[in-house]
């Protein structure tokens, strides 16, 4: 009997160990991967194993494409993981806040992320590494791409992507109509009423009605108005000047865009365009591919390209470093880490990434024939006017971007829906008001 | 001897590894979840938890977008309720019969209900986008004009319910189902010889019969649809403009999106008072019936 | 008379017909998309009668490494259908047998109890802990829905056990221990069966406690499919293929113990 029980014992005992077994399998995969030392110099990181998180930008895809080289380098093991923006943001926010050692690097929004990251600890100072190597010359970097990156005097990340944001429209259906292209709001809202037609499912303008998403794209038509998120630390979401440009927004999405919109980010909002089913599409220049390749778009040889149009305030479109590379603070091998931004942010690098139609910070890459190479002429000159201007960032300057783009986004949705846009950004400026507040009081 | 002291005490030795579980898990956490809700706290490294007292009871009490999810909470919960228990009732009584094929019938009201709820609101996406969707196809094919569906921030909530009212519908109706197989032929043998019609036989007869095994489902789907998560989560995340944001999504982005654990605390504290409030209310009215009848 | 009644036939077998293609349509929907390229997909006639293409089948194990997901989503199902098993039979057994009914309640209110509420406490702990991104948080988190679940069903199943059975046993010299071992476990596989398989299709199912408790390396198929999904919001092939995927050995379970899980969706209700 006793030996019965002694017997029942040992087999729960059995299971609950090959449960914790289990979890020991999980635990053990968060130490870092010994790599097997060999090889010597050639190869420094043979067979170590390196994690990489992206955002669904064309860059990430470029890089990805280009990762089997670095791989055959260097003999470390990369694994990339990629997700949607909104993803991306909550995922590392997940993920560090739990302390993970993983993404070892990873793709991130500077405008939205550097200060809270930072500020959180979570991003590995790289000052000492970008001297390192007189090779890799991190003073070819344009000042301001390099400026968007640096908390507190301290390098955060490298800079990889610069935008701006541009007007795109169809040239067949402009020369039909025979409408010049848009160089102020009040023509393009014209325009976009002329060829709007949706009984044969062609939209006059086509851009993000999501939320969160569309809250950088009203940035540039608040400018051009003489708005802005906040001002002097103060919310100015409700001034007239703000006001205006997002009713901009606003109407050409309402009145003159496709239908379900609402739930539109850029992909979907360029694939209408690129469906030939709108007439103007407003966005950045470095997505232009999903709407120039013919493989995805119908369109792709009727495509023109032109500077923002002019508001009250001129035009003001932004002009910002949007994406960067960075370090996780906690990243089991520092070096091996380092060695892969140092790659992928290299003068032959974001050649590559740039010839494949990402517009880099680098300004000898830019200055180099085969840099613009990839750019249609056209978005080519309306980049390079549009860097000579605009503003450096499309995103309010404060800590809880994400919690911010949620109030200031449902403005512009509540006034798609119909509701009356001032009341709207009259409420969402108390809430903007109120989360400042909270922060400065810290 | 040992054995006889572990026969013994056998009931508190088989439970005691369930309930240092539940105490560990469940117990411990709720407690927790209500500490909580009197600080203020985002789990930086660098600012440890502010006790701040009822401040956050105050805030999300006074929150404009608080009051609009608890709304969007009653009117999916209830929306969802009402249309699967009438329609659930409906098949299970047509269903009701021998016919050829009744267990493949079964099997395929098995599937919605089993079937993993992110995939389906994936498909439903797809059923339901604008220009390409099923939805809009049927639409068109019996001559109406296309819907925005869960594009449009008036028609998103009925939306949902509809996807809710095909998940679940099958539960009430195998329920309702189990319930009709086991009633009386007495009744309706009386029915009969007073000529009532069938619809007369159902409303007077049937229903009445059911109500406990209605009730029973009715309940267990009320706890569940207050909890709808995975599908609203996977297809709109409570957008767009927040018209189908429940109380479950805004805690979730409250605590996982602006890392406001004290605020996403302190709502989940209510959201767990309106649950229990809820069920216990449905247990008063099931006691409260069944001495009526 | 006569001709009513088929009249009647008829009107019942076209609703039950309509009522069957209505629940079924979402699954056929997507199984015949899954096997279309994009443009098939967007053009309506093609809805039927089309060449089908395995292309997002391979996409999807090819570039998004479907398999790794597949292989974590078992093993955290498996384990916390065992891990409940293990706590949850001796504790239903002496639950029916003892007739602790303030246990069962409390048990009952693990169901009722908004999951979200302990998501929060849980992820602070297990961040703590390190333990974020391991197979035994994710397995502790869906027992919490598993556990309940197989007490509960297992509850009604051991109180409708004759005892005669068990007193014979005693009276054959059988301690109690061995007499649940022995006699009762053995005869009770349909309500074991019953409710492990719901219990791993719960968890199989389990979305919101593994986004959140879930990394890199113990990501399961739900929250891969809801990555997939923004990833690639525009591939509906690929997404259906994954969607078919994910759902296809749930409704393997389903179409082969059929009796068995309605019998345990019923438990719940029955006990009320």
């Amino acid at each position: 009997m006793k030996r019965k029980m002694k017997r029942w014992m040992q087999g729960t005992l059995a299971a609950v160990l090959a449960v914790s077994m289990l979890s020991a399998c999980g635990g053990g995969n968060d130490k870092p991967s010994q790599g097997v030392e060999g090889e010597g110099a050639a190869k420094p990181f043979q067979g170590k194993k390196l994690s990489i998180a992206t955002a669904n930008h064309p860059w990430g895809d470029a890089i990805k494409e280009l990762i089997p080289q670095f791989e055959e380098e260097t003999g470390m093991k990369v694994d990339v993981q990629s997700y949607f923006e909104d993803q991306l943001s909550q995922k590392l926010t997940v993920q560090f806040t739990s302390g993970s050692a993983t993404p070892d690097v990873f793709m991130y929004s500077p405008l939205q992320h550097a200060k809270q990251f930072y500020n959180n600890g979570w991003l590995q100072p790289l000052d000492e590494y970008v001297t390192k190597n007189a090779d890799y010359d991190f003073e070819d970097f344009s000042k301001a791409s390099v400026s968007t990156n640096t908390i507190d005097g301290k390098i955060v990340g490298i800079p990889t992507i610069t935008e701006q944001h541009i007007l795109y429209y169809r040239k067949d259906l402009l020369e039909e109509a025979n409408i010049a292209v848009p160089k102020t709001m009040d023509e393009l809202l014209a325009a976009a009423k002329a060829l709007h037609d949706p009984s044969k499912e062609m939209y006059g303008f086509s851009a993000r009605g999501q939320r969160s998403a569309l809250v950088s794209q009203i940035s540039s038509f608040m400018y051009s108005e003489g708005g802005e998120f906040m001002r002097d630390g103060k919310a100015f979401l409700n001034s007239p000047e703000s006001v205006k440009g997002m009713n901009t927004y606003a109407t050409l999405l309402r009145d003159f865009g496709p239908p379900g919109v609402l739930n539109m980010s850029w992909p979907q909002a360029i694939g209408v365009f690129a469906q030939g089913k709108s007439a103007f599409f407003a966005d950045v220049n470095s997505i232009y591919l999903n709407a120039a390749d013919p493989e995805k778009s119908t369109i792709s040889d009727q495509i023109g390209y032109a500077v923002f149009p002019a508001g009250d305030a001129g035009s003001q479109p932004f002009n910002i470093a949007s994406w960067g590379i960075a370090m996780n603070a906690k990243a089991a091998d520092k070096d091996a880490a380092w060695a892969f931004i140092e790659w992928a942010t290299s003068k032959e690098i974001m050649l590559e990434t740039q010839k494949l139609g990402n517009p880099g910070s680098r300004l000898s890459v830019w200055a180099s024939p085969e840099g613009t190479v990839a750019f249609p002429k056209e978005l080519a000159e309306v980049t390079m006017e549009t860097q000579k201007g605009g503003v450096d960032h499309s995103l309010p300057q404060v800590n809880a971007v994400g919690e911010a783009r949620d109030i200031i986004g449902s403005i512009v949705q509540r006034a798609i829906t119909g509701e009356d846009i001032q009341a709207a950004a009259d409420q969402a400026n108390k809430e903007f008001q109120a989360l400042i507040d909270n922060e400065s009081g810290q | 001897m040992r054995t006889n002291w572990f026969d013994r005490n056998q009931k508190w030795i088989y439970t005691m590894p369930a309930v240092l579980f539940v105490l560990l898990m469940m117990v411990f956490p709720i407690l927790y979840t209500f500490r909580i809700s009197f600080y203020e706290w985002s789990m930086s490294s660098t600012t440890p938890p502010k006790w701040v007292g009822f401040d956050n009871y105050i805030a999300l009490l006074s929150d404009a977008r608080f009051w609009v999810t608890v709304k969007q909470t009653f009117i999916f919960t209830f929306g969802a309720l009402i249309v699967q228990t009438v329609l659930g009732v409906a098949i299970a009584v047509l269903l009701h019969r021998e016919f050829f094929g009744k267990n493949l019938v079964k099997t395929i009201f098995l599937l919605p209900m089993v079937a993993t709820p992110v995939a389906m609101g994936l498909v439903w996406l797809l059923i339901y986008e604008p220009s390409i969707g099923a939805a809009n196809t049927l639409l068109k094919m019996i001559g109406l004009s296309p819907q925005l569906w869960i594009a449009s921030p008036s028609q998103v909530m009925p939306s949902l319910i509809l996807m809710d009212v095909w998940m679940w519908t099958p539960m009430i109706s195998l329920i309702v189902m189990a319930g009709l197989a086991t009633l009386p032929t007495e009744p309706y043998e009386a029915a009969d010889v007073d000529g009532a019609s069938t619809w007369q036989k159902f409303w007077y007869v049937t229903l009445p019969l059911l109500r406990p095994t209605i009730i029973v489902a009715v309940m267990l789907r009320l706890i569940d649809v207050l909890k709808t998560f995975d599908i609203i989560y996977a297809t709109t995340q409570g957008g767009p403009n927040m018209k189908s944001e429940t109380l479950n999504i805004y805690g979730y982005t409250l605590g996982f999106q602006y890392f406001k654990l004290g605020m996403a605390s302190t709502l989940l504290v209510i959201f767990f008072a309106i649950v229990m409030a809820l069920t216990l209310l449905m247990i008063y009215v099931r006691k409260r019936l069944e001495v009526a009848s | 008379m006569k001709r009513k009644k088929r009249i009647k036939t008829i009107i019942m077998s076209s609703l039950t017909g309509l009522v069957v293609i209505s629940f079924a349509f979402p699954f056929v929907w997507m199984l015949l998309a899954s096997f279309k390229t994009q443009a098939q997909i967007m053009s309506p006639d093609e809805f039927l009668i089309f060449k089908p293409t395995g292309q997002n089948y391979v996409n999807v194990f090819n570039e998004y490494d479907f398999m790794k997901f597949i292989i974590n989503s078992f093993i955290v199902a498996a384990g916390s259908t065992l891990g409940s098993l293990i706590l949850g039979l001796p504790a239903a057994y002496a639950i029916a047998r003892h007739r602790l009914q303030g246990l069962g309640l409390v048990i009952l209110v693990a169901r009722i109890i908004p999951g979200i509420t302990f998501l929060i406490p849980w992820f602070i702990i297990f961040s703590q802990l390190g333990l974020v991104d391991s197979y035994l948080s994710l397995i502790l988190s869906h027992m919490l829905v598993g556990l309940p679940f197989i007490i509960w069903v297992m509850i009604s199943f051991f109180e409708g056990l004759p005892t005669e059975i068990e007193e014979a046993g005693l009276i054959d010299g059988c301690t109690p221990t061995q007499v649940f071992l022995r006699i009762v476990l053995p005869i009770s596989g349909p309500g074991i069966i019953t409710s492990s398989l719901l219990s791993f299709i719960f968890s199989w199912n389990n979305f919101m406690f593994s986004i959140i408790l879930a990394g890199d390396k113990t990501k399961t198929l739900p929250v891969a499919v809801f990555n997939f999904m923004s990833y690639s919001e525009i591939n509906w092939g690929a997404l259906m293929a994954s969607a078919c995927v994910i759902t296809l050995p749930v409704l393997i379970i389903a179409l082969l113990a059929q009796r068995f899980i309605v019998s345990g969706l019923a438990a719940g209700a029955v006990k009320g």
